[in-house]
């Protein structure tokens, strides 16, 4: 075979190749026709009958051409110059198609890119591959159970039960002992005393995030230090000396620079470590959710629990029922998952089968399983991955209509140009030739469309990280364009320009020759091609509206759902209210001064001009999460109950109405009579319709031993008011005074109660505190109406972008039908006129076009809604209030749709009423 | 636009290379004369496609078993003359001798059946 390279360097003598075959042909005919004149025929003659002779000189050409280059890629260049050609000059298409196709590729590729950082992205660590991420499960752990404390979460999965990660110190130490199956083990956790610390370097207090480490991890994690050391095993022993370990961001931003943060003391909760090695850039722990700026060795929980009554004890250690290490560990090499969960499991039920108390609890003891740690904890999984699939499903849909949207485009087009096309075909060029012509110019709008798409990605992730992580955490999210993404984009858009070219580029190819190169309308293609056409053209837009449909009931859902939360009853009122947190404990107070230090800042608080009231509590009404054991005297305390300790005057302050008796008021303190209010869902369980007033409860202190704390008389009853979670059902509260005994105040929130806009007292706000305690900072500023906006911020998110997709979906639908119903109406112009020459009125032909609009938005409804009723089950968890066959946002869905359908019908509709009947006659 | 079925376009090919090879070995010649001598030496019953010709001459030629070169005709055209390279007479040996061994085996399947008939 001739070889590549011969080939290669034909390539630039191609020109003198050609011209030197030209003439060599030319030497051919005229010596065959000299030839033929001297056998007797007339010059002309003999010039014919050489020609004859010969041949098609262009096909000998062509053939010869073969033997120097590479055919296939020459009419590749080809095509791709003449599709180039095309696409400038009919600028107008090729700028409605690529758009809607960069919007289609554009949406998915950021979608996508989010779903690969979350679902994809390996910990920056080296190795991640044989991480493993130690959790128990066990099938109902509310009640009786080997877990009688815990500090972490637990969650309730329906197939599974209960799944959590995190386990009692003494199942940690009998898991380091797992030499066979794992080379590391390290444990981690972030109880109360770290997720918010109050650091305070050189006199300047702030806030920080901390996690606790054990002596392994960083070892386990194989992360090497930016400055100093990490925390090594020595540092993780009661006694050992405090020590921290800083993120990057944090040195830079309080050091000025890795480097110079070793060695420096800093106050953490009022006590002082040393600072001895700073983590990399790329570190952010092992929960992409939460990324700690300070790194404290394990045990130094001890330390910072001390001042704290609910703070960690060294006997926590050694507590077997008390869950809140998480565990994490590296599999040796060679050891699956597999195997290293056979080897385990049998000897963590053994240990776990020691620590229950009775055969209730053994029947019920939670099972070790290992999970892929490559990607870290799945807090961010579990938090985004549905929405981002409801999301991801969406754009899919979209991507599907712009698609059908461009491929109608091309049929028009193909119609445009079928003299063209016939033209070709009777000259000689093979239907294949021409039907990968046609192919090449869709898939190079298809790939114009890609880029568009990419740059629509860029832009498009970027607003999707404000708007998904816009949320309260600090999230570690960061989706961008890898390599990855963009190799699914170039598919995407291939794939789309092969689908949306398929159907133009083999209908234009089935012509009927003769009569397609005539121009007149008889020459238009015979009934049965045209009907072919007409009719993709239509059942593209049938689809297309059939998807627009889903979106848009997957719109009002979430739209719906959205106005019912926002709507919900909270018993309180939201307007005007400042919260803002205080933690004078990590400050350095103690009780009993700290509860005076919080009375006195609310009375200061109160007397700011502007502010109707002042008050605090230890939680949030929308965030609280409290219970300790409470019971009526005689009864069992019942786990539904939930208590929020409170200042003087919170319900007031909140507006929460009072039924029966009086508020929580400053008459009662330290000294005095402890006492309660209690919420009438509270009332109706535990006294029924009986007066509870006066009647006292007992709030006991958690353990085993039953040690009564305060002997409370109720003072008043208030009406039913948010607690914890928007979603939920109001629980029993019981309101106490934080300054009555035990459960003493730790950190507080307040709630101020302003006129006008409340965040225009912070600056207020934050001298009071600085003049009180400079050590303490303002923490979580916000106004109750943000609180509350943050709480339902998924369903904000859904419910914005499902809206936004919805009106890209009809827009592109919208355009689609518009198309259609023009090129239909332009085809019948001759009907219509006639029509009209014989006495139809222009209404009248309005109101045809009409109708033909409602029977495609009627076809493409009878497809869609019931795949919009059974689909809807799908996003029944993003719900709330409604069942998902909801009729009324089904109903606003059609009514939106069949809107917008005669909106777009409209215009072709008024244009074919305008028609001169004379000129459309004619025009044939 | 000339169909043809593939297989006959191969066994043409062959032939007209060989043939090509052939008329060559005598002495150079443009592209017309080779065709007028096939044509003739078969005694007309060989039909060479001329519009086959021009390929087949130039795909040999990128094979390097023909070379060609501008020259003037004896009637004092300039025309393109080819003639037979080393590598060219050797395949000409070649092809030369397949076919004398294929139309030999041909002939002997062919004349026994003829003496049983008789």
């Amino acid at each position: 075979m001739i070889s590549f390279f011969r080939k290669l360097g034909w390539l630039t003598e191609r020109r003198r190749k050609e011209d030197e075959l030209r003439e060599e042909l030319q030497f051919h005919l005229d010596e065959e026709a000299e030839q033929r004149q001297a056998e007797g025929l007339a010059k002309d003659q003999a010039r014919w009958a050489a020609c004859r002779d010969l041949g098609n000189v262009l096909l000998i050409q062509e053939s010869t051409r073969a033997v120097w280059t590479w055919t296939f890629f020459e009419q590749l260049v080809q095509d791709l110059r003449y599709a180039l050609r095309a696409m400038i000059h009919n600028r107008a298409f090729t700028a409605l198609a690529a758009l809607s196709l960069a919007l289609g590729i554009g949406a998915n590729t950021a979608i996508y890119s989010f779903l690969d950082a979350l679902l994809l992205r390996s910990l920056p660590v080296s190795d991640p591959a044989s991480l493993v991420v130690l959790n128990w499960r066990a099938k109902v752990w509310r009640g009786d159970s080997v877990v009688e404390a815990m500090s972490g979460s637990i969650y309730d999965d329906s197939r599974m039960g209960s799944v959590s990660g995190i386990f009692p110190y003494p199942a940690f130490e009998l898991l380091q002992n797992s030499d066979t199956v794992f080379s590391e083990v390290f444990a981690f956790c972030r109880t109360q005393e770290v997720r918010t610390m109050n650091v305070t370097i050189k006199g300047q207090a702030d806030l920080a995030h901390g996690e606790l480490v054990s002596g392994d991890y960083f070892r386990g994690l194989a992360v090497r230090p930016a400055a100093g050391r990490l925390i090594i095993p020595d540092y993780d022993r009661t006694g050992a000396a405090a020590v921290a370990v800083v993120s990057h961001a944090f040195s830079e931003k309080h050091f000025g620079g890795a480097g110079s943060a070793v060695g420096q003391t800093i106050l953490i909760n009022n006590l002082p470590f040393t600072v001895v090695g700073v983590t990399p850039p790329e570190f952010f722990g092992v929960d992409p959710a939460a990324a700690p700026d300070v790194c404290l060795p394990m045990h130094t929980n001890i330390l910072l629990g001390a001042a704290n009554q609910f703070g960690f004890r060294a006997n926590d250690y050694l507590d077997q029922n008390y869950y809140w290490v998480e565990i994490m560990a590296r599999l040796r090499p060679g050891v699956s998952l597999a195997q290293a969960q056979a080897a385990l499991a049998p000897r963590f039920q053994q240990w776990v089968a020691t620590t229950a108390t009775n055969d209730r609890q053994r029947a019920n003891l939670p099972a070790l399983t290992l999970k892929e740690g490559a990607t870290g904890l799945d807090t961010l999984r579990r938090q985004f991955s549905k929405p981002l699939y409801v999301l991801m499903a969406l754009v899919g849909l979209i991507l599907a209509i712009a698609c059908s949207n461009v491929a109608n485009l091309l049929l028009a087009r193909a119609a445009s140009r079928k003299h063209e096309i016939a033209l070709r075909l009777s000259v000689g060029a093979g239907r294949l030739r021409i039907f990968r012509q046609l192919l090449t110019e869709s898939v190079l709008l298809a790939l114009l469309g890609g880029v568009g798409g990419v740059l629509f990605a860029i832009w498009g992730i970027r607003f999707l990280t404000l708007l998904l992580a816009g949320g309260p955490q600090r999230v570690t999210l960061n989706a961008e364009l890898n390599w990855h993404v963009l190799g699914v984009t170039a598919a995407l858009s291939l794939i789309t320009g092969v689908l949306f070219g398929l159907a133009p580029a083999l209908q234009s190819t089935h012509l009927d020759l003769a009569s397609a190169l005539k121009e007149t309308r008889a020459g238009q293609p015979r009934a049965r091609h045209m009907s072919w056409r007409v009719n993709l053209s239509k059942i593209l837009v049938v689809g297309q509206i059939a998807i627009s449909l889903l979106i848009l009931v997957a719109a009002s859902l979430f739209v719906r759902t959205l106005s019912n939360l926002r709507s919900i009853e909270l018993g309180f009122n939201r307007e005007n209210v400042l919260l803002f947190q205080l933690n004078a404990r990590q400050a350095g107070h103690r009780d009993p001064e700290i509860a005076e230090f919080y009375g006195n800042l609310r009375e200061r608080f109160a007397a700011i001009p502007g502010v109707r009231g002042a008050s605090l509590a230890r939680s949030t009404l929308i965030g609280g999460e409290h219970g300790l054991p409470i019971s009526v005297p005689g009864a069992p305390p019942n786990d539904a109950n939930r208590f929020l300790a409170v200042g003087p005057g919170f319900l007031t302050t909140m507006q929460i109405p009072i039924l029966a008796g009086r508020d929580i008021e400053e008459r009662d303190h330290s000294g005095s009579q402890p006492v309660a209010v209690i919420n009438d869902r509270f009332a109706k369980i535990n006294f029924g319709g009986a007066n509870p007033l006066w009647r006292h409860l007992i709030l006991w202190k958690p353990g085993k031993d039953k040690y009564p704390a305060r002997d409370m008389e109720i003072v008043g009853v208030a009406s039913n008011a948010r607690y914890g979670g928007m979603k939920q059902e109001i629980p029993p509260v019981v309101y106490i005074a934080y300054d009555q005994g035990f459960p003493q105040p730790n950190e507080m929130v307040f709630a101020l109660r302003t006129t006008g806009d409340p965040l225009a007292f912070v600056s207020s706000v934050r001298e009071i505190v600085r003049q009180a305690d400079a050590r303490m900072p303002v923490s979580e500023v916000r106004t109750q109406k943000a609180e509350i906006e943050d709480a339902i911020h998924q369903e904000i998110t859904l419910a914005d972008l499902s809206s936004v997709l919805a009106m890209l979906a009809l827009t592109i639908a919208g355009v689609g039908l518009y198309g259609t119903m023009s090129y239909t109406v332009a085809r019948r112009t001759g009907e219509i006129g006639i029509r009209m020459a014989l006495g139809a009125e222009p209404r009248a032909v309005v109101r045809m076009v009409l109708r033909e609009v409602l029977v495609l938005a009627a076809a493409g409804l009878t497809i869609s809604v019931p795949a919009a009723l059974g689909a809807s089950k799908f996003v029944e968890s993003f719900l709330f209030g409604m069942k998902p066959n909801d009729p009324l946002a089904l109903t606003l869905a059609v009514a939106i749709l069949l809107g917008a359908a005669l909106l777009a019908g409209y215009v072709p509709a008024r244009k074919a009423s305008r028609i001169d009947p004379m000129t459309a006659l004619r025009h044939e | 636009m000339s169909r043809q079925p593939p297989s006959r376009v191969e066994l043409l090919q062959g032939t007209l290379d060989v043939l090509i090879l052939r008329t060559l070995l005598r002495r150079p010649a443009h592209g017309h004369a080779i065709a007028k001598h096939i044509q003739r030496t078969s005694e007309d019953l060989l039909q060479v496609e001329t519009g086959s010709l021009y390929p087949a001459l130039h795909r040999l030629e990128a094979k390097g078993w023909i070379a060609a070169s501008w020259e003037l005709s004896d009637k004092g055209k300039r025309a393109r003359y080819y003639r037979l390279t080393p590598r060219g007479r050797k395949q000409l040996a070649t092809e030369q001798s397949k076919w004398q061994a294929f139309s030999r085996a041909i002939g002997l399947i062919l004349n026994p059946m003829d003496e049983e008939a008789r």
